[in-house]
This record gives structure tokens, sequence and C-alpha cells, in this order.
């Protein structure tokens, strides 16, 4: 017998096939109009003035996010991101470039339309519950207001409605303080669903969450976001988050899109170092392409031995690269094994983090180390302090950048 | 909202700038009046004057140094231990101790100090009769200058604990104990590392209590003519109420205004640079924060009989022999004798029948409350409006402005509206109205500015930007999220302001005729031996004890009004309609905490709120 794991968070809801009506009045269709709209950022700039000197924030960042999907904007901190999120709800005003949702132009250079007539939704760091409200008054708050304004019966109907999609509709009279962090964080979320919006807008939600916590409500975010098949727009600066809720992530960096591309491909196919370093860790050796072999793989230099790898023909012989490479697919043997990519290496740390370990290993090049690897891999098999073993990097899974 | 803000801004500036214009172009104009008189003419005769004086303005200078700067470590030290008593350690009753501490606060400051000068009547005084049973001969002079020096420390101390209690209360206990843990005994922590953390904080309040009492008239005044030293405040007073034949001093009085300013100016930077490097330091801690308490061991009993002095000397022997003074008719010491002979409460009936006793109470409510309506809505608009904006040179001048008046006298400030109502009289009749007195009291504008200011940062720009995201104007959301969220910072300070309001003396003593005159004046008048016409010493005492009374039932009455109003929007959290709530049971989240006693432990910190 199968037993199905409750979908926690996500209480059944009209696009649910499971959908149990408890209001039986009222006609429950959260997304009959909202659906996802086609946000479309051309060409954004934004700078702050800073001592009488402007400080180019946002340089020219180019993205569409198609109706329904989800789009994270992944980058350090003072990339831009949050700035360019803000100058899409319209809480900045940019200095050029054009916003549009669904064709609407709701920016350019020199007009903007004011955040209220925006037709967006969007959930805050801090998550800006008003404290002198109730869990319904802050949900209610979009319907009741000039932009979204209902009748109050309806209004009423779709907060619980928006409540009830959080799994909250049973504490709507409690004070908003009241609530413990995740709680508030899907109020939060309710309140920018609340008024069916087109677009809904996320700044780094689950930071201020424990480990534990963000990992329920980045499922929920996530199946939330794709029962309702809302357009979402997603801030952080953790790249687990934007690799696992995404449907494309694009990766800022000093006020540009460096790389945008669906998860796997920006994991496995960065774009640059930067991209590299920032998702996931990985290690960069630095290398000298000497020649081509007759499968087209590049012949490079490193460490002061002969790696095999698949290079773009850009990169002619001679030229100065970096093989990059993900330390989970770093093999090691204790004998070395007939292939190719082998480097014999001096194991000089091994950490134990609890579903991996994680191993540190000084490549040799004769009795002097050249540079160190780190690999990763599962406890069971894993090289002891001190054992000199071979590495072994294999040519699928090496990545030549620019140096 | 930018309009708004540009018309408080003006309001502010027309209210203190205005007057410090006029009284600095009386001091370089003259002779008698800058304006209007054809005479009139750019001179600096008056510094000149000053000079020729200068016997006179050294002696006044010394003086004043000494009383006010005196009084003020005093008061300091005074209230630097109690708030550390109240606040740091285990003594016993800190409640109690804590609310009797603040009695003296509501008690009118000239009713004080003529509490004070009937406890210390040498002969019929009840301090002075304490002090007889005592061994020795000691008899306290009441105008002797350390004596008047000690009253008015007396007088003040309140301000400077209401002050230190916050100080002390937000200081991270954790800094201390690591100190502790690192080593260091009670003492020197408290030299090493709680002292010099604290500081800035105090030197603070210390600036703020200088100033209030460098501009406070009332012990000057009771006292200080028969000391025979000047005190600034009285020398004021004195060049300006001229006796029959002479002409009234302004251009000299506005000089010493001058020379006044430029000292509590430069007490002003102390304070700004100290309250900025108190923020600096500032270590208040997130919530469940409770500062280590002290174990008082051995010292209790002596800890607990100083406190017994001090309510004593503040609260109870004041009341007391304001009570006996009210029920004699003439001054006599207390003795059982005189109790079953001479006591009479006539004196209560006689003020209850007296109409213009309710007529001065009702003018002081209306001058106070309009005052505080005036100072509390242009201040907070104006906070708020600077707060919000992006700083700049401009902002920060409006800032610094607006939380200025800090740093002016009452003393001045009196004067200086004085002077102005009279220059501007001919053109807006307003010298001697209430409208004048209400515009004065209203200078006190950046105790609610300063406030304002502060409750506006804390309310994070993301609760703003999150009505604006969900589809309110700007306007709705200053209506529906931040005024409510300003709400109970700016009816504190209403209450407070309004409870000051009604205790002032020294601006209605400059500005207040018999048809305008507040309570406070009113009472003067009746205990004062130099009106001839009104002298009624058991009258006044009656009053100023039902004047204190009242005050003390209308602050009280007002914060428990507002309390109850904030635990009624608590309890209005009315079920939705439509909901049902008996029959769900919440899904239980691990990370949440038992909402009942939450909400419940909210509830109890709105009431702590109120009531502070």
């Amino acid at each position: 017998m199968v037993v199905e794991a409750p979908a926690r968070g996500i209480r059944t809801h009209p696009l649910d096939p499971k959908y149990r009506n408890r209001h039986p009045k009222v006609e429950h269709r959260m997304t009959h109009e909202s659906g996802g709209g086609r946000l479309v950022v051309d060409g954004l700039e934004k700078h702050y003035e800073l001592d009488g000197a402007e400080v180019p924030v946002v340089k020219g960042v180019t993205f569409t996010i198609e109706p329904g999907t989800f789009t994270s904007l992944l980058g350090p901190s003072g990339c831009g991101k949050t700035t360019t999120l803000r100058c899409v709800a319209g809480l900045e005003n940019s200095n050029g470039g054009e916003i549009s949702l669904d064709g609407n132009v709701l920016s350019t250079g020199t007009r903007h339309i004011s955040p209220d007539k925006r037709d967006i939704g969007m959930v805050f760091q801090n998550y800006a519950i008003w404290p002198h409200m109730t869990v319904f008054a802050n949900a209610v708050f979009p319907l009741q207001v000039a932009a979204g304004k209902l009748p109050k019966k309806e209004a009423r109907k779709r907060a619980m409605e928006a409540l009830e999609l959080v799994q909250l509709d049973s504490y709507a009279h409690r004070p908003a303080t009241a609530l413990s962090g995740g709680q508030q964080q899907r109020l939060a979320l309710a309140r920018a669903l609340a008024h069916r919006p087109k677009l809904l807008l996320l700044d780094e939600p689950l930071s201020n969450l424990d480990a534990k916590l963000r990992d329920t409500m980045r499922n929920e975010l996530r199946s939330l976001q794709q029962r309702l098949g809302i357009t979402a727009l997603y801030v952080t600066h953790d790249q687990s988050e934007a690799l696992s809720m995404s449907d494309r992530v694009a990766v800022m960096n000093q006020g540009r899109i460096v790389q945008e591309a669906a998860p796997r491909d920006l994991y496995y196919q960065p774009a640059d170092r930067f991209v590299a370093d920032f998702v996931g860790r990985v290690n960069m050796i630095p290398a000298v392409v000497r020649g081509r072999d007759g499968d087209g793989d590049a012949l490079v230099e490193a460490f002061g031995a002969r790696l095999v790898t698949p290079c773009p023909d850009t990169f002619g012989t001679g030229a100065d690269v970096t093989v990059t490479f993900r330390p989970e697919s770093v093999r090691w043997h204790e004998v070395a094994p007939d292939r190719p990519n082998l480097l014999p290496a001096r194991v000089v740390r091994v950490e134990f983090l609890g579903e991996i370990v994680e191993y540190e290993a000084e490549i040799l090049s004769g009795q002097t180390a050249v540079g160190t690897i780190v690999g990763r891999g599962a406890p069971l098999n894993s090289p002891s302090l001190g054992d000199p073993i071979f590495i072994e990097l294999t040519p699928q899974a090496c990545r030549v950048l620019a140096a | 909202m930018k309009i708004a803000t540009i018309i408080a801004g003006a309001v502010i500036f027309l209210l203190l700038a205005i007057p410090l214009a006029v009284q600095v172009i009386t001091a370089f104009r003259g002779p008698f009046l800058p304006f209007g008189v054809s005479t009139a003419k750019w001179s600096v005769e008056n510094f000149v004057t000053l000079w020729s004086l200068r016997d006179d303005f050294w002696a006044v200078l010394g003086s004043t140094a000494a009383f006010v700067g005196g009084s003020t470590v005093l008061s300091l030290l005074m209230a630097f231990g109690l708030a550390w008593v109240t606040v740091r350690t285990d003594a016993p009753l800190r409640r109690v101790i804590s609310v009797l501490v603040v009695v003296p606060f509501i008690i009118p400051p000239i009713v004080k100090a003529q509490a004070y000068l009937l406890m210390l009547s040498p002969e019929s005084g009840v301090l002075n009769q304490l002090l007889r049973l005592l061994p020795g001969d000691l008899v306290i002079d009441p105008y002797s200058f350390v004596t008047m020096t000690v009253i008015q420390a007396l007088t003040n101390v309140t301000f400077p604990y209401l002050m230190i209690v916050p100080i002390l209360t937000s200081m991270d206990g954790s800094l201390e104990e690591s100190a502790r843990v690192s080593g260091a005994s009670w003492a020197k922590t408290l030299r090493r590392v709680t002292l010099p953390m604290l500081w800035p904080g105090l030197l603070g309040v210390a600036v703020l209590t200088f100033i209030l009492g460098l501009g406070s008239l009332e012990v000057p005044l009771l006292f200080g003519q028969e000391s025979g030293k000047s005190i600034f405040a009285l020398k004021l007073w004195n060049l300006i109420s001229a006796g029959a034949g002479e002409l009234p001093q302004y251009g000299l009085a506005a000089a010493w205004g001058c020379v006044f300013l430029v000292i509590t100016t430069i007490a002003f930077v102390i304070y700004l640079r100290a309250t900025r490097n108190a923020e600096r330091r500032a270590s208040i801690s997130g919530k469940g924060f409770r500062p280590t308490v002290m174990k008082l061991g051995a010292w209790k009993i002596p800890v607990m009989l100083a406190i017994l002095v001090f309510v004593m000397l503040t609260a109870v022997l004041p009341l007391f022999a304001l009570f006996w003074s009210a029920i004699t008719p003439y001054p006599i010491a207390f003795s059982f004798e005189a109790l079953v002979t001479q006591t009479q409460f006539g004196s209560f009936g006689a003020v209850l029948a007296d109409p213009e006793f309710w007529a001065s109470l009702g003018r002081t409510l209306v001058i106070a409350g309009g005052s505080a309506t005036i100072a509390c809505v242009a201040a907070t608009v104006l906070a708020y409006g600077i707060a919000r904006a992006r700083r700049t040179g401009w902002t920060k001048a409006v800032d610094l402005f607006a939380s200025s008046s800090v740093a002016i006298p009452a003393v001045i400030a009196g004067f200086a509206m004085f002077l102005t109502f009279m220059v501007i009289n001919p053109v807006i009749p307003l010298a001697g109205t209430i409208v004048a007195l209400i515009i004065a009291y209203s200078y006190r504008v950046s105790i609610a500015y300063r406030a304002g200011y502060s409750a506006t940062l804390q309310i994070r720009m993301e609760l703003e930007e999150a009505a604006l995201v969900s589809g309110a104007s700007p306007f709705e959301g200053f209506r529906r999220i931040v005024a409510p969220l300003l709400m109970p910072t700016v009816f504190a300070v209403w209450i407070q302001m309004f409870v000051l309001g009604t205790n002032e003396f020294t601006l209605p003593a400059f500005l207040a005729t018999p048809e305008s005159r507040p309570l406070s004046v009113y009472m003067y008048a009746m205990i004062s031996p130099r009106s001839a016409q009104l002298y009624q010493p058991d009258q006044g005492a009656a009053m100023a004890l039902i004047f204190t009374l009242l005050v003390f039932a209308i602050g009280y009455g007002l914060q428990w009004v507002v309390s109850l109003f904030a635990i009624g929007r608590a309890k209005r959290r009315n079920p939705i309609p439509g909901v049902g709530t008996a029959d769900v049971v919440p899904p239980a989240d691990p990370v949440a905490p038992d909402t009942r006693a939450v909400a419940a432990q909210d509830l109890e910190e709105r009431r702590q709120l109120a009531r502070r």
C-alpha cells in the first residue's frame, strides 16, 4: 500500500485534485483571472547619488519572465538584485530602461507608474507584517485599499481564501504579532497573493528563518507558485534556494546579469569563473592549452601534468585558461587505474560533515605540492589523512573557462 | 505629505526663531523698545552697560554657576542612585519606590517651592521642628545659598530620574556579566564597564538637567529675593519687573539673555555630541533581555533608609506642610494641641467657592491642552517628514533646529515671547491673551519632535512599502499603517506635555495678565506676600493641594483612558464572520510558541506601554 506523504503547508486548494471546499458558498478560483503576467525588463539602469557623485547600481539589466514561471535573481550582496526588484515593484524609480508587465509599460527611465497601480504582490525580507492589525486585517488590506477595492463580503471571502492557502485561516483574528516567524512569513505570502496579482515579488523572504524551516518553506513556496501558476521573481543570495526553486536563474554581479539559465545549466555550464565560483563549490585549476587530441578535446597543462578536457574552440593553443571541476565529481584511488587525468596527491584535510565527507588533497609534482584539490564523497568511502592517493578528474566533468 | 511637512516646519520655525530673533534685536537696539519707537537705533549700548556693571555680572554668573551646577550634580547623583536601586538591585518594594519617586513630578514646581518654604520656616516649619527633636542645635536657614541649591536639586530630581531609568533598563547586561566572568568585582565592573558605557547618556541627561535648572524661576523667585544672591533667572525677572516710576530695562535684560543663550548653546552642542556617542554605543539588545540584578545584602537597610528620607523630603513632608498650612489661619508650629484647637477646614471650601479659581483652572486646561496639541501635531508631522526624507544638509539643519528648543531655558523663552508679543501687539494684539500663552507653551516642541522622530525611525520602511505594493496610495498608507503605529507615542508625549503645561509657572510669570493667568500664577499671587490684596496663605496652600490632586488625576486619568483604548482595541478583534474557530484545531507548528501566551504577553506589554 502506498501511503502518500501529506503535502505539508498547502491545504487542499481549488486547483488541487483533493480539494475540499470548506466554504461551500464561496467560489474558489484563486487564479481565475490572475494567472501570471509576462514580465519584461529591458536595459534597466539605476544609479544612486552619493556625496554628489552618481554611483551606478544596476547597469542595463535585461530579462524576461514567461507567464507562470519562477525566476530567481542570484548574486552577492551589493550586486543590484534587490534594487532591480524594487524597481520592478516601483519602490525605486529607475533611471533608464523599460519595465513592462503583460505589455503594460510600468516604468521607463522618466515615467513611472506608482507601486499601488502595478498589480503586483510582494513579500519583504522582514515580512513587513503590520503589527497593529490582526492576521485577517493584514490579509484583507490589499482588497480594501483604493487600487483593489472590493465589496466587503467579497474582500473577506478572498482574504480568507488567501489565508487558507497558507494554512493560517484558523489564526485569522489573532494579533499578527502573536505569530511565529514561519507563520508571519506565510501571512506575508497570503497578503501578497490576496488581490490576485499578476506578478509575485519575493525579496529574500527566507533569510530570516532557521535552516529547517527554510527548507520547508522553500518547498511550500515553490509548490504554491506552481499550483497558482503565478509569475514569480525571487531575489536571493543563497544559491541552494535559487537552484531548488527556480525555472530560470539569473546570476548578477556588479549591476549586470552575468548568466541566465535553467538551474542545471547554470551549475554544470557556468559562463565564467564568477558564476562557477558563486553557484556551488568549485576547484579552479589554472592551465595552459597545449593542443588538441583526435576527439576534439583539448590537452591542457596544469600542475605540471597533462589533462584531457572538452574545450571550446575559441581557446587556441597557448591560451591561458581555468579548468573548473566540482568537488563531488572528484574521484580518488589508492592505486592509479589506467585512465587519463590522474594526479598524484596527498590528503591534507578530511572533514566529516554528516552525509558527506570533504577532503583536501595536495597535488604533488615529485615531492613538492603544486596546488590543492577539494573533493567530496560518501563518508564510507573517504581517504584518510596523510594517505598518498591519486586524484582523477574525469574529462567529461571538466569545464574550461577563460582565465 | 510634503506640503504638510513644510507647513509643520514653518510653524515650528516661527515658534522658535521669531522670539529669539526679537530678543537678539532688542539686545542690539534701544533704548527702551526696538520697534515702533522713533528714537530706537542700532547700538551695543546694552552690552556696554552690562560690561560697566561687570562686578554685578560676574557675581550673577558665579552664583548662577554654583546654584545651577550644584543642584544639577546633586539631583543627578540622587536620580542615578534611585534609578540604580529601582532598576538594578533586589531592594524590596522596588515597584512601590519607583511609583513614589515619580510623585514629586506631578507636584507643580511652584507648589513644591512653596512647600519647602513652609517646611523650612525656622519657627513653624515641620522640617526644622523634626530637626529639633534630634540632639544638637540644628536649624536650617531657608534663605541660605546651600539650602536653596539643595531645594532646587530636590525640585528637579524627577526629571533626570525619568531619563536615567530607560538608560539603565536598556543596557545589555551581558556586557557586565562578561566583565564579572573575567574576574572583575561589582565595584570594578561598575567603574570600568558600566559607567564608561553609560557616560554619554548620562552626560546628555546632565546637560538637559542643567538647562532645565537654569531656566526655572520658581526656587530663585521664592528663595532668592531674600538670600541676597542673584541668580540669572531672578536677575532677568527683576530687570523687567521694575518698580514704580522706573522704566523696565528690556534692552539690558535681552543682553543678559543673549549671554546665557551662548552658554546654553555650548551646553546643547555638548548634549548633541553626547547623544550621538550614546547612539553609537547603544547596546540595546533584543527581546527577553533583563538587566542583571545586584544583591544588596547588608546594604539593604542603609539603602532603604536613604530612600525613606528621600521620599519624606520630596513627597510626604512637602504635602504635609501644605496641608498644615491650609488648615491653620496663620503660620504656627505643628502640635497636637494646635491640631485640636487651631485647625479649620474653611480654606478648602473658600477655594472651591472662588470663581477665579475655576476660571484660572479652565484657562490652565485650555492652555496646556492647546499647546500640547499644537506641539504634538506639528512636531509629529515634521518628524515623520524629516525621518523619511533623504538626509541632506537641509534636512539635517531642520532636524537640528527642531530639536533646539531644549537648549532654550524656560526663563529666556518666556522673556523672548513676552518681548515678541509686545512688539507685534500693534499689528496682532495678542499680548497677555490666552492665545499668547498657548503659543508660548508650545515652545517645548522639541520634546515631541524627538519622540516623533525616533518613533518614526522604529517603523520600518518595509511596513509602508508593503502598503504601497498592496495597492494603497501613499496617503492611505500613512493613515492606515503609520498613523496607528505612531499614535501610542504621540499620546504619551501629549500627556507629558499636557502635565508639563499645567505645571508651568515660568512662562506665564512673564506673559500672563490677571485676565489670562493660569492656576499656577494665581496660586503664586495668593502665597506671595508681595501681592498684598490677594495674600491668603491658607487658601494658597489649599489651592496648591487641590491643584496637585487635579494634575495627578488628569495625568493618570488620561493614561488610564489611553490604556483602556489600547486594551479595548486588542479586545475588539472580533471573530471574523464565516470563520469557525472553536471547532478548528490549529495545525501544530513546531516552532510556533503558545499563541495565547504570546497574545496575553502582548496585551500586558500594551498595558505597560500605556501606563508609561
